[in-house]
């Protein structure tokens, strides 16, 4: 899951997708659905607070450089440490110093989408540091070596006796197939590794500028644990997360839980600003925030496609989507998945490596309904399409010089009023050379471009004549 | 001081010069929301607060200083309680929370113990420095004698709550405590669906939540 991909095969994927599949995901996405609708009929504000969210997106996407400058300062003051990464690469390196210069061998981690993208398990390991994913699902299918199938539930694919049988194996142990007993093994053993590790590694929810504060929204309590026990802290985060203020978090703390789960809050929301300040206290000595740029800065560019960089990852826009939930996640071929997915991989991988996400889309918009701060995605699919198609320059279409031709004669001829009558004299004489009964099967080109797919209707008569006709046949039938 | 990123970020929304305060479309209205939520009657937001911790299958009840002995030994019996941590904090040093865990035969571990000590504890004892009755969320921050980890290691957590850290809204607390450096939200027990959607208490944090709020 963590390499980038070079081909995103969307449409041979869902064309073999495991039987297995659908089903769990729809569980899933049925039980989200289900849930957020409960949540949302409970607060009469939620189309403001949507609006307001949206709103409030829109304003730090336009003024990304300033919040970012503020955020950078905040953290620096209240102790943290920033950096910034241009490329997946630059981030991965930056990580690996930091833990090197700390001497560390095991890094705990807790589920974060930004470390998923740049493949820092992988890139940890390979330079021999131990990462362990620390989220029950994410812990799973890093013991099975594969990708998340949904953003919330990542290992939904898996059934009870198949991670049994995983943990058997992996952890040499004797495991049985109850989920609670199988989560109590996973308590154990991350337990240790949560009092052993020397980093804890997360992503962030949210950035706040004003003062400078990671936001991280968990359930399991393993966010609290890799922020809490090790005493080095290093959080990656895209720059799109920035918010600008505690005001903006209000909205966005009451929007993401009941869109995500159907929780009005998730179990534990933690607001860390640098490290911690006195010595003796619980909490990591010493923090680091890596700020990830990876493409989205280039995003911005566009002022179409942009807006997908409001995404507060929530996933309701996958649990509504009709062709997310008969391919699940794995076929998106990349960190993110679902109609989200489809907007964003093209504009950060490319719109030739991820030609056909675009298209991964029946347009029915349920997606954009349920989207908490209203990222226009069916707009947004349509826009990259055309970049597909055309390339990533977004020149204003320029049709070809026979179709400008055929326009403008067109466009003369139905202005004179002789020339237009002449036309309904003319075309079905014309047509007469071509018509078998009331079709016509084959037409010259460029016309048989069109026969050779169907029939064309023969033109009867110009509309006045017809119209003509028509009233005269209704007269008869009505005496 | 500029960087690579920032310098990207400017280029591709067309800046011609660096800029210190926002422009374009304009910060919604302050309040955010400009009808935030008004709390009721103090005993309404009370029974609001302790039916939502309830909802969230936690524990939630109210209960008068002279039967906190009773209910300290119900809980250490029910839950099968040998070692326990506690807040160092005036209020809980009050109602003599150590000494009772004592007179139980209940082992206490310093707040500040180092973290493989603390992880042995069965029991931590908190307060809570907001409560939010619409969601039963208890807000704390951190510091020596409120350590983190005292609501996060040991598989029972138990917060004295009283009724002045009530706030209506997520608003007043984030104005309140936007300075300080650490402050965590916990709405419930540890949860996880994970497993074929099997809802499960525990998985890492504490697996059993009891919220005291204290009457007189």
């Amino acid at each position: 899951m963590s390499e980038t991909p070079t081909y995103i095969g969307f449409e041979e994927y869902s064309e073999h997708v495991p039987a297995s599949i659908p089903s769990a995901v729809q569980q899933a996405t049925s039980r989200f659905v289900s849930g957020r609708a409960a949540r949302v009929a409970e607060l009469p504000q939620w189309e403001e607070l949507r609006q307001i969210g949206s709103d409030i997106r829109q304003h730090t996407i336009e003024n990304m450089d300033v919040y970012l400058t503020r955020l950078e300062e905040k953290v620096k003051s209240a102790g943290g440490h920033v950096h910034w990464a241009e490329t997946a690469e630059d981030a991965n390196r930056i990580v690996l110093q930091i833990a090197k210069e700390h001497n560390v061998k095991m890094a705990v981690k807790s589920k974060s989408m930004a470390t998923e993208e740049i493949g820092l398990n992988h890139f940890l390991e390979a330079a021999g540091i131990e990462a362990i994913e620390t989220d029950l699902g994410e812990y799973i299918i890093q013991l099975a070596g594969t990708g998340p199938s949904h953003i919330i539930v990542p290992a939904v694919h898996l059934k009870k006796e198949e991670i049994a049988a995983l943990f058997s194996e992996k952890l040499e142990i004797n495991a049985p197939t109850d989920p609670i007993e199988l989560a109590r093994i996973a308590r154990e053993i991350l337990r240790e590794k949560f009092l052993n590790a020397e980093m804890g590694i997360s992503g962030g929810n949210f950035l706040v500028a004003e003062t400078g504060t990671l936001v991280m929204v968990t359930n399991e309590g393993n966010g609290r644990m890799c922020t809490t026990m090790p005493n080095l802290h290093v959080a990656v985060v895209g720059i799109d997360k920035v918010i600008p203020d505690w005001e903006s978090l209000t909205v966005f703390l009451k929007l993401l839980a009941r869109s995500a789960t159907g929780q009005k809050l998730s179990t534990y929301t933690q607001f860390i600003t640098g490290p911690r300040r006195t010595e003796g206290e619980f909490g990591p000595k010493e923090f680091h925030l890596v700020l990830l740029d990876n493409g989205r800065s280039k995003i911005l560019k566009d002022p179409v496609g942009r807006d997908v960089l409001k995404c507060i990852r929530c996933g309701a826009c996958a649990n509504v989507c009709p062709v997310y939930k008969n391919v699940g996640g794995f076929a998106y071929g990349s960190f993110i998945s679902g109609p989200i997915g489809a907007i964003l991989s093209p504009q950060m991988l490319g719109t030739q490596t991820a030609r056909e996400l675009p298209y991964a889309s029946t347009l029915c918009g349920a997606c954009a309904d349920v989207c908490p701060v209203k990222i226009p995605i069916p707009t947004i699919l349509l826009h990259l399409r055309r970049r597909v198609a055309q390339g990533d320059e977004f020149a204003p279409p320029t049709a070809s010089v026979p179709i400008r031709l055929t326009a403008s004669l067109a466009s003369f001829s139905l202005a004179q009023n002789w020339l237009y009558r002449f036309g309904t004299r003319l075309l079905p004489l014309l047509m007469s050379i071509f018509k078998r009964g009331d079709w016509i099967p084959s037409a010259p080109y460029p016309l048989s471009r069109w026969t050779k797919a169907r029939p064309l209707p023969s033109f009867t008569a110009g509309f006045r004549q017809w119209w003509k006709m028509r009233s005269a046949k209704r007269k008869e039938a009505s005496q | 001081m500029t960087n690579p990123v920032i310098e990207n970020v400017r280029r591709s929304l067309g800046r011609t010069a660096q800029i210190s305060s926002p422009q374009g479309t304009p910060l919604s209205l302050r309040p955010a929301i400009h009808e935030p939520r008004l709390p009721e009657s103090l005993d309404s937001e009370i029974e609001r607060f302790l039916g939502e911790v309830k909802k969230l299958s936690g524990v939630g009840q109210k209960l008068s200083p002279s039967e906190i002995d009773f209910a300290l030994k119900t809980l250490v019996e029910e839950q099968n309680i040998h070692k326990a941590t506690v807040w160092e904090t005036p209020h809980l040093r009050q109602l003599g929370i150590t000494e009772i865990l004592n007179s139980l035969g209940v082992e206490l571990v310093s707040p500040n113990a180092n973290k493989h000590e603390m992880a042995l504890c069965d029991l931590g004892i908190t307060e809570a420095d907001y409560l939010l009755p619409e969601t039963g969320t208890l807000a704390m921050h951190s510091s020596a004698e409120k350590p983190r980890a005292v609501s996060l290691l040991p598989r029972v957590h138990l917060a004295i709550v009283r009724p002045e850290m009530l706030r209506a809204d997520m608003h007043q607390i984030f104005a309140e405590a936007k300075d300080g450096n650490y402050l965590v939200f916990i709405t419930g027990p540890s949860r996880t669906a994970d497993i074929e959607l099997t809802v499960t208490l525990g998985v890492h944090g504490p697996k059993n939540l009891y919220v005291w709020m204290m009457e007189g």
